[in-house]
Formats: structure tokens, C-alpha cells, sequence
């Protein structure tokens, strides 16, 4: 499929509505044309029978016909803006929920690349440019194109066929005119957003490294550098600009060329007697009215680069256009029987590490008992998070396995393997929802009194009634309302409240205080107790001395720790 | 306010495009003169060879128009291009003079460099667009108006009086439609925000098992955004409706007021004296004397945008309070300082407390010293001020020669994006070799051959999720120290991500290679297993400084 394709796909939902819209713009822009060109009849005709050179001119129907262009105009104009957005924001809305669903199917590594926020602005921000496609590119198009259907109609009813051939002529040479215009524009477009992520990337260090830069004397440098750049890119901008302006008034001084000769042409038919001197101003100004539709299209054809580049990114990212909305659901449907029951966890022989380098960590080996929380601390970027992020089945590992209830753990359907691994990883994440909202996320039917148990447990609920705050208290963009130590409890209360037999905890207590850590941890550990857990620490020294620890080593295993795993199986 | 401030030095963009402006309305007017005379002639004196001479100046006109409106658009393009420029590089030049310290406190890197690319961006329209659009909508109209007034007076008046009108009931329609948008903003804002938020939670999403439920959530509210917004647009879309209906009543009054007139119907005021070619002359101005308005209505929401714009803007703008103060140059005597403060105070906040508070400090060459206080206690700020990246409020800074080069290492130490060996060779001389950079990095406890380092020193760093952690990154930060020729070293909490082990083995390093060269170490630190290792301890606590003796 093309990315125009794809373009079609997605619209096809709203096809009414856009249609609508489309109908109503090329209704606008002939009323305007009718309102200019049948003044310009009604004037000249008058000043003939004014003259006593025509007789018999009738009033009623030529003023009728003004008014009612002029108010015709006005409603269309307004029916078109309304229509026209709800048709946008009805494609925005089928879009969004098509690209959520899209993405939600990915698999893990596809969805991975997601975690970046430029690549999430860029997602949005594509999606917004498609939601313009209707308004902007296909609206002015298509209703030129009827406007200019409906002049050249009207033309050869009412002249010689030239006049006819000359407004196509025109329409076409627009045609040819913006796209090439918009042609010369994208390939410098496509320059331009390279240089600019160059230029980010620069600014992030002049901003971001200025201490260092000034210290080690190379600030003046990165200045300059900075300038330099940013001359080029908005050199590169104007000329851009100067394509797009320059083709605007190209358009339209050509369509006041063709009005002259349409002039010229009408006023040499009256001088033969083939049309009379109101029919020749009407064309006149018929061609003029043109301008209007006409000189929309090269700013319409400059924007499909940035449209279709939108829609090939989508395209990539594995969304969906359409129509298969309800499939992926049977995927994940429920999986009967067998929730409460206890799988068995271990490692066996384990690497970890990224695909295509030197493994983080080799020859792991150990299993999970209830109650005997395993500790994983070592010094830093040694690949704790890794490690538990190939525990929780997320990130394959580079050698042996994880065996979760036997069976390799990337091999479970999602559903079964969440009901089994709850994973709360280094970063805290939040909806951007109520404390409540975020503590049913995937159980909507637990009570308010088990969310404040939750809380309890993460010594939270007091804080919360303290500020005299409720479960529906917003905690904002990514819990941003609540300070770093409450969001991570927020989450732990997320993740006691997913209740799964299998507990993995990265750094869990980050953000916390010495003393509300000591206090969360003797409220956790009984919650503990009867599940198999891992928790990776920087700071071993404050979890209870009695759970079994291994120290992580670099590419190798620590054989005392070997052995120490190897007891617990039995 | 910044717009108008920016707008100063290159006024004569403005000017340009306004008089471009001005002149294009002028070659419209001869246009519609020479269209509408063209058709008298033919009508009521046929046969006049001169149409062709008429044509051929109708032809010029076209061109003239064409060429004025091109060059008022490129004027106003010249004017932000040059407006952007000039901003640009006042941020990167104000965030040179205010330093590290007063950047931070306006912004996270990510924001500065957004605001560099997206906000400066975002003013274009206004000098594009807007302010050419707003002299041209009073200047156009009004002199499309002297010409029709020349034709006959009444069909002047019926322009005259349509106008004014159009932006009085636009301003009542957008008052209503801010209230209805103010209204609903919140919600608007986070129904909008919606996607994104769920798009970046969907980890947390797929671990609560409610990915399903969330795509639901997803396509509701973008429904829920629809019909909020609708209610906004339909009030917001009537001031467009209105400067139709304004404008398309007035040339159909026109039209029919000049029929009626020609018919011989009305016989008051100039009517007598109307013909084809005035009569037509003015519809033709009619549409015209409409377009600069609508122009200027489209441009609205530019100004609006840099309204905005501008005010995320200006607080990066501003100088600091107090000018920078340069540290005054000690000399080498017997018993020569290498760095002195004398008496120092430093606020932040003129209400808030003291940073720095009456603090006096003599630093010996070869000295190591520790910092040493809770967090807040004004550690940084030491620091800071001893790099000279900010200046105190009162009391002297003194610096001796050699302190003037420095190796820097702040709480969270900075990468720059390339390889590794680009960010090692930011502090060293010109020509120094793999080799030693190779052994300052396994000094600083980062083997090459580390497996985090599969390219060795052509390793990328800052590309996608291949950064180093925040330890890895601090040990890089100490090997560009230990590669700079300085002789004075500011740390700040320089082994703060690191473990008890590898922070005791670090430290060991760092300090033989001190005391072998001579180098002077200021250390920020609460870790006792850090200061205990220094010869002299400094504490600090809210500002004031406790001196503990030699250790």
C-alpha cells in the first residue's frame, strides 16, 4: 500500500463529512464567482437600457440572484468551517484510537522504540499534520476543481469554445505551476529537518555543558558554532519561504493574465456580434472570481510533502488505517483456570545484555522461593535493570533462560504472564488521571476501601488525608502533582494492588526517606512473604539481613554466590 | 514588550512592505480603471483602435500589482528572518553572561533549546504576516476608498460604512468564543494531552493488562475533544461568517445601487452622473477593498501564537540583577593564594535567605579541600562562584593566574553528543594521544575494554538509549579532568553514583595524581567516606562556613 493509500484508508471513515465539507467550499467559492460575475452582467446591462440600447431588461431575477449569492456565500462560508473541522476532528478522532490500537499490538521491542519523547512528540505531531489533510490539501483541490468544472461549463454555454479552453488552460497551468513549486520544496524540506536535529543536538550541549564549556575554554567556540548553524538552517528557511511566496503571486498574476484575455477575447466576440456586451463582462469577471479558488492550490500541494512523510511514518510504525480494528482482541482473550496457582520461577545459565554486544552479565543461575526475596545489588551500570527487565520477559536474553512455570518466559500470552509478573521497573510511570484511575488500572472493579489499604501499606493514605486530599485527586502529567518519593509509592500501591504471586522491584524505594523507607518495608514484608520476589538495590545494607543476596559481577559469575542460589532450589 | 523591542532595528523591512503594500493597492486601482474603461469603450464607442494600447497598460498593471505584493511578502519574510536571527543569538549570548547556575534556573537544557528552535520559530507569522497585514488593512482600504469616492460618493459611503462594522462584531464574536474556550480550556488541555500520555505509559499499560481497556479510553476521548472543540469552533467560526456577509452584502449593494442608478431609477445625489465605466469601476474595487481585512483576520491568530510565544521568551532574556563581577587577579608573592573570598554574600531570592553568607575562604596552591554540608547548605553555590559562573551580591572573589583554568565537574556530570573520545579531548591540549586518553580512562576506572564500550573510544555516546549510566558518565568527567592541564579542580559530589568500593578506589586515584602535580581540589561532599580522605575540611551550613582544621 502506498502512503496515499494509506491516506485514503484513513479518511474513508469520515467520507460524508469531508464530502460535505468539500461541497460546501466549492459552494463559497462560486457563489463569490456568481455574486462578482452577475453584478458585473446586471451593471453593463442597465447601462444599456439605461442608454436605450437594450430593451425589456428584466430586474427582479439579476437582483434576486445578487442577494441571493451574497447570503448563499455567507452560510456556505460558515457551514464549510463547521463542517469542515468536525470532519477533521472526527478523522483525528478515528486516527488516534486507530494508532493507540495499532501500537498497543506491537511487540515489545517495536513499542520500545516509543520510550523516546522526541519519537512520542513526533507520533503526535504527525498525527495532527493527517488530521489537516481534509482542510488543507484535498478541500482546496477538490472544490477548485468544481469550481473551475462548473466556470468552464458555463463558459462554452455561453461562448465560443475558446473561453472554454482558456480557463482549463489556466486551471492546469496552477496545476503544473504548484507542483512543481511544492516539488523544489520538499527536497530542500527534507535538508532542512536534518540540519535541524544537528542543530538540536548542538544546543543541547551549549545549554546543557556551558559549565563544562566555559571551564575547559571551548564556550566561544560552541557560540560560534551555534550561529553558524543557525544562519545556515534559517538561510535554508527563506529561501523555502521565498519558493512558496514567489509561486503565489505567479498563480495569482496568471490568473489576472487570463482575465485580460478572456477580456480581450469577449470584447472581440461582441465586436462580431457573436455575444452581447453582458455576457462578455460576466466571463471577464468570471475569470477573475477564479482567483480565489485557484490561488489556494500551491500552498495546498506544498503541504502533501510533510502529509505523506506523516503517513509514511505511521505507516512504519505499524498502524493501522483501518478496518481490522476488532482483531487483535481474540489474541488476547482470557485465558480460563490456573490464576491462583504458583509457578515456579528460575534462571538458568542467564546473559543478559543488548542484542549485538558483549553481554552484561553471564552464567546466571538461581530460583525463586516464596517468602525468600532475592536481593541483586552491585555497583552501578553493571545492568541491574537489564537483568530484571529480562526477568519480567521484556528484553530477551542473550543466552540460557528464565523459566517461569517451566516454559520460557517471553513465550507466555501477555495475559497470562501480567496475572503471573508484577514488574515495577526504574522509572515511575503515572497516567495522567486520578490516584484512583491509577491504582484500577487493569482491576476497575476494586473498592475504594482495598485502594486505601493499598495506600496504607505504602504509608501514603495518611499524607493524602492529611492534605485533605482524595482518591480523586489528579495526580498530572506524569504524576508531576505529587512529589518523587509519593509517585513511587503510588506505584508500588499499583503494583501490590495487581496482586501476582511473582514481585520484580527495581530500586523500589528511590525518592523515599530513610525513615518512611524503613516504614514501607515492614508494612511490605508480610505482603511479601507469600510471593517470590527479586529486588534490585543499590543499598543491600537496609533490606532485611535474612533474604539471600547476590552481588551481580560483570560478564562473569561469583561462585560463592553459585552455590548459594543452587541451595535455595531444594 | 519583546515583539515591538525586536521589531526596532529593522523597522525598514516594515516600512518596505507597507509601502509595497500601499503601491500594489494603487496598481489595483488602475487595473479595475483600465478593465472598466476597456468595456465603455467597446460598449458605447466601438471600433476605437486604441484597445490594444489599454490592454497592453492593463497588462503592466497586472505586473506591477504582482511584482509590489511579492516584494511586500519578501520584505516582511527579510524582517522576521533578521528578528529570529538577532533573538537567537541574544539567548545563546545571555546565556553565555548569566551563566550555568542562573540557566539552570530558568530551564532544563531541553527547554532552552526548545524554546531556541520552536518559540523563535513560532514569532515568524508575526512579522511575516501580522504586522504587515495590520498597516495594510487601514492603509489599502482607505485608499481603494478615495477612488471610489472619485466615482461617486454614495457607492464610497456604502463601503465606507460596511467596514467598520466587520471588526466591531468580530471582536463580540471572539469575546464570546474566549469565554466559551476559557470556559472548557482545562478539560481541553487534557483531553488533548491524552494520547500522548497514554502513548508513553504504555508499558505500565501492558503490565496492568489494560491496554485494551486504554484503547478504548483513547477513541472516547478523542470524541469527547471533538464535541468540546465543536462547541468552541461554532461560536469562534461566526466572526468569519461575519466578514462574509459583510463583505458580500456590500458588493451586492454596490451592484444593485449602480444598476439602479444607471437605469436612471434614482435621482438623488451623484446618481445622475454614473456610467459604465464608473459604475463597474467601482464593483471591481469592491472585492479588493475587502481582501486587506480578510488578510489581517487570517493573520490574527499569528499574533496570538507570538503573543504567547514571546512570553515563554522573555524571562531567558533577562540580565541578572547585579552585573557580573570579574575576580580580581591575586599576585604571586612569598606566600602566594590561589583563590580567595573575602566577605562573600549571595542570594538567590532577594526575599529568601542567603546562599552564601558573610563567607570568607583562602585556598593555597597544591590544597585539597571539602565542602561539606547538608543538601542546601550552599555547596554549589561555593563552587559556582569560585568558577565565576556567578558573582556574589557583596564581598571579593579572588583568583590567581593559575586558578583561571579549571577542570569542572558538576553534580550530574555533562556528555557532549559524539564519540568518547570527542568528550575527552574537550580538556586536553591539541595532539594528545589515544593512548592517554586511554589511560586517564582506566585512571578514572573505565577500562576501554569495559563490554559498555563495545567501540572503544569511538563508542557514541548520547545516541538513542546507548548512553552511559550515571556512573560511567561521572568517570568520564574525571578522566577529562585528569587530562586538562588545570590546576585548580572544582568537584561537585564528583562520585556521587557510584558504590562505597569503587568511590574509595576513584578517590585514591584522583588524589595521588593531585598531590604528584600540584593541583589544588575543591570537593562539595556529604559522604564522610569522601571527606575523610581530604586534608582540610570546610562546613558549611546556611551560608556560613566552620573551618575544622588540618586533618
Amino acid at each position: 500500500m502506498s502512503d496515499w493509500g494509506f491516506l485514503r484508508q484513513v479518511f474513508r471513515g469520515s467520507r460524508v463529512w469531508t464530502g460535505s465539507a468539500y461541497l460546501l467550499l466549492a459552494l463559497t467559492w462560486a457563489a463569490g464567482i456568481a455574486l462578482l460575475a452577475l453584478s458585473g452582467w446586471f451593471i453593463t446591462a442597465s447601462a444599456l437600457a439605461g442608454a436605450g440600447l437594450l430593451l425589456g431588461l428584466e430586474l427582479f431575477t439579476p437582483s434576486a440572484g445578487i442577494r441571493a449569492a451574497a447570503l448563499l456565500r455567507t452560510l456556505a462560508r460558515y457551514g464549510e468551517r463547521v463542517i469542515g473541522h468536525e470532519a477533521v476532528l472526527r478523522v483525528l478522532a478515528s486516527l488516534r484510537a486507530r494508532s493507540f490500537a495499532s501500537i498497543s499490538r506491537l511487540p515489545i521491542a517495536s513499542q520500545r522504540q516509543l520510550r523516546s519523547g522526541d519519537l512520542q512528540h513526533r507520533l503526535t505531531a504527525d498525527i495532527d499534520t493527517l488530521d489537516g489533510v481534509p482542510l488543507r490539501i484535498t478541500g482546496p483541490v477538490v472544490a477548485a476543481a468544481l469550481a473551475v468544472l462548473a466556470a468552464t461549463v458555463l463558459a462554452y454555454w455561453l461562448a465560443p469554445w475558446p473561453a472554454a479552453v482558456l480557463i482549463l488552460a489556466t486551471a492546469i497551468l496552477t496545476l503544473a505551476a504548484s507542483l512543481l513549486a511544492a516539488r523544489l520544496g520538499q527536497a530542500r524540506g527534507r535538508a532542512l529537518v536534518e540540519r535541524r536535529s544537528r542543530q538540536r543536538v548542538a544546543l543541547l550541549d551549549y545549554f546543557g555543558g556551558l559549565a563544562d564549556l566555559i571551564a575547559y575554554g571551548r564556550a566561544d567556540a560552541q557560540r560560534m558554532l551555534l550561529d553558524e548553524l543557525d544562519r545556515e538552517q534559517a538561510r535554508g528557511v527563506l529561501l523555502q519561504e521565498r519558493v512558496a511566496l514567489f509561486t503565489d503571486q505567479a498563480v495569482q498574476g496568471l490568473v489576472a493574465m487570463t482575465t485580460l484575455a478572456m477580456l480581450a477575447l469577449a470584447l472581440h466576440w461582441h465586436a462580431a456580434d457573436a455575444i452581447d456586451a453582458p455576457v462578455a463582462v460576466l466571463l471577464t469577471l468570471m475569470t477573475l472570481g477564479l482567483n480565489e479558488a485557484l490561488s489556494t492550490l500551491p500552498g495546498a500541494f506544498w503541504r502533501t510533502g510533510e502529509s505523506l512523510q506523516a503517513a509514511a511514518r505511521l505507516r512504519d510504525l505499524g498502524v493501522d488505517p483501518g478496518g481490522r480494528a476488532a482483531v487483535a482482541t481474540a489474541e488476547r482473550s482470557p485465558i480460563e483456570g490456573g490464576l491462583r496457582d504458583e509457578p515456579t520461577f528460575r534462571a538458568r545459565n542467564l546473559a543478559i545484555g543488548f542484542g549485538g554486544e558483549h553481554p552484561l552479565v553471564t552464567g546466571l543461575d538461581f530460583s525463586l522461593q516464596p517468602g525468600q526475596p532475592l536481593v541483586i545489588h552491585g555497583r552501578s551500570g553493571l545492568g541491574k535493570s537489564t537483568l530484571l527487565e529480562t526477568l519480567a520477559g521484556e528484553r530477551p536474553p542473550l543466552g540460557g533462560m528464565v523459566a517461569l512455570a517451566g516454559r520460557e518466559v517471553g513465550a507466555w500470552p501477555e495475559l497470562r504472564l501480567y496475572r503471573w509478573i508484577g514488574y515495577l521497573p526504574q522509572e515511575t510511570l503515572l497516567l495522567d488521571t486520578s490516584i484512583a484511575g491509577n491504582l484500577r488500572l487493569g482491576r476497575p472493579e476494586l473498592t475504594d476501601q482495598a485502594l486505601w489499604t493499598a495506600l496504607e501499606t505504602v504509608d501514603l493514605a495518611q499524607a493524602l488525608r492529611r492534605e485533605g486530599l482524595g482518591l480523586d485527586y489528579m495526580v498530572g502529567e506524569m504524576g508531576r502533582r505529587l512529589s518523587g518519593g509519593q509517585a513511587r509509592r503510588l506505584a508500588l500501591a499499583w503494583l501490590i494492588l495487581r496482586d501476582t504471586p511473582i514481585i520484580l522491584l527495581d530500586e523500589p524505594f528511590s525518592g523515599l526517606d530513610r525513615a518512611t523507607e524503613r516504614r514501607v518495608l515492614a508494612r511490605l514484608a508480610p505482603w511479601l512473604a507469600t510471593r517470590r520476589a527479586v529486588i534490585v538495590t543499590h543499598a543491600p545494607e537496609r533490606l532485611p539481613a535474612d533474604w539471600p543476596r547476590h552481588a551481580i559481577q560483570p560478564a562473569t559469575i561469583a561462585p560463592a554466590c553459585h552455590g548459594h542460589m543452587q541451595h535455595q532450589e531444594t | 514588550m519583546l515583539l515591538r523591542e525586536l521589531l526596532k532595528p529593522h523597522r525598514h523591512w516594515l516600512h518596505l512592505s507597507w509601502s509595497a503594500g500601499v503601491g500594489a493597492g494603487l496598481a489595483t486601482i488602475a487595473l479595475a480603471g483600465i478593465i472598466a474603461w476597456i468595456v465603455h469603450q467597446a460598449v458605447f464607442e466601438p471600433g476605437t483602435a486604441a484597445a490594444w494600447l489599454w490592454l497592453g497598460l492593463a497588462f503592466i498593471a497586472v505586473i506591477t500589482r504582482h511584482g509590489l505584493q511579492a516584494l511586500r511578502d519578501w520584505a516582511g519574510q527579510q524582517l522576521a528572518f533578521r528578528v529570529r536571527g538577532d533573538l537567537r543569538e541574544r539567548m545563546v549570548a545571555t546565556a553565555a553572561r548569566i551563566g550555568p547556575v542562573h540557566l539552570a534556573h530558568r530551564g532544563h537544557s531541553g527547554a532552552w533549546a526548545s524554546r531556541y528552535q520552536e518559540q523563535v520559530e513560532a514569532l515568524g507569522g508575526y512579522y511575516t504576516r501580522y504586522l504587515p497585514a495590520l498597516g495594510l488593512a487601514l492603509a489599502v482600504p482607505l485608499v481603494l476608498l478615495a477612488a471610489a469616492f472619485t466615482q461617486d460618493w454614495v457607492a464610497g459611503l456604502l463601503l465606507l460604512f460596511s467596514a467598520p462594522l466587520i471588526p466591531v462584531f468580530m471582536a463580540l464574536i471572539g469575546m464570546g468564543s474566549q469565554q466559551v474556550h476559557e470556559a472548557q480550556q482545562d478539560r481541553q488541555n487534557r483531553l488533548a494531552g491524552h494520547f500522548l500520555d497514554r502513548i508513553r505509559n504504555l508499558d505500565l499499560l501492558r503490565r496492568s493488562l489494560a491496554l485494551d481497556a486504554a484503547a478504548d479510553e483513547v477513541a472516547e476521548t478523542a470524541q469527547d475533544y471533538r464535541r468540546l472543540s465543536m462547541r468552541v469552533l461554532r461560536v469562534a467560526f461566526l466572526s468569519s461568517a461575519v466578514m462574509e456577509f459583510f463583505s458580500a452584502v456590500a458588493i451586492g449593494l454596490v451592484a444593485i445601487y449602480v444598476g439602479f442608478a444607471l437605469l436612471g431609477f434614482l435621482d438623488f445625489g451623484p446618481a445622475g452622473q454614473m456610467t459604465l465605466f464608473s459604475g463597474l469601476f467601482v464593483l471591481l474595487l469592491a472585492p479588493e477593498y475587502f481582501q486587506p481585512l480578510r488578510q489581517f483576520a487570517q493573520s490574527y491568530h499569528d499574533r496570538a501564537g507570538a503573543v504567547a510565544a514571546a512570553e515563554a521568551l522573555a524571562p531567558l532574556l533577562l540580565e541578572p540583577s547585579l552585573p557580573k563581577t570579574e575576580p580580581e587577579p591575586l599576585p604571586a608573592g612569598a606566600a602566594p593564594l590561589l583563590l580567595r573570598l573575602d566577605r562573600v554574600s549571595l542570594r538567590y531570592d532577594p526575599d529568601g535567605p542567603p546562599a552564601l553568607d558573610d563567607l570568607s575562604l583562602n585556598v593555597a596552591p597544591g590544597e585539597d579541600v571539602a565542602i561539606v554540608g547538608p543538601s542546601g547548605s550552599g555547596k554549589s553555590t561555593l563552587l559556582a562562584l569560585c568558577a565565576g559562573f556567578i558573582s556574589p551580591d557583596s564581598g571579593t572573589l579572588g583568583l590567581a593566574e593559575p586558578a583561571r583554568h579549571f577542570a569542572w565537574m558538576g553534580q550530574r556530570a555533562h556528555l557532549f553528543h559524539g564519540s568518547l573520545r570527542d568528550n575527552l579531548a574537550l580538556g586536553t591540549p591539541p595532539g594528545t594521544s589515544d593512548r592517554e586518553l586511554i589511560a586517564a580512562l582506566s585512571a578514572a576506572g573505565l577500562p576501554v575494554d569495559d563490554p559498555t564500550l563495545p567501540k572503544g573510544l569511538d563508542t557514541p555516546i548520547g545516541e538513542g538509549n546507548r548512553g552511559l549510566s550515571g556512573g560511567q558518565a561521572q568517570r568520564v568527567a574525571l578522566a577529562r579532568a585528569l587530562l586538562s592541564n588545570s590546576r585548580l579542580w572544582l568537584l561537585d559530589e564528583p562520585t556521587s553514583a557510584l558504590d562505597p568500593d569503587t568511590e574509595d578506589d576513584l578517590l585514591s586515584r584522583v588524589l595521588e595524581h593531585a598531590r604528584q602535580r600540584g593541583v589544588t581540589i575543591l570537593l562539595a561532599t556529604h559522604h564522610a567516606a569522601v571527606y575523610g580522605r581530604m586534608r582540610r575540611v570546610v562546613h558549611l551550613d546556611q551560608g556560613r562556613l566552620r573551618e575544622d582544621g588540618d586533618v
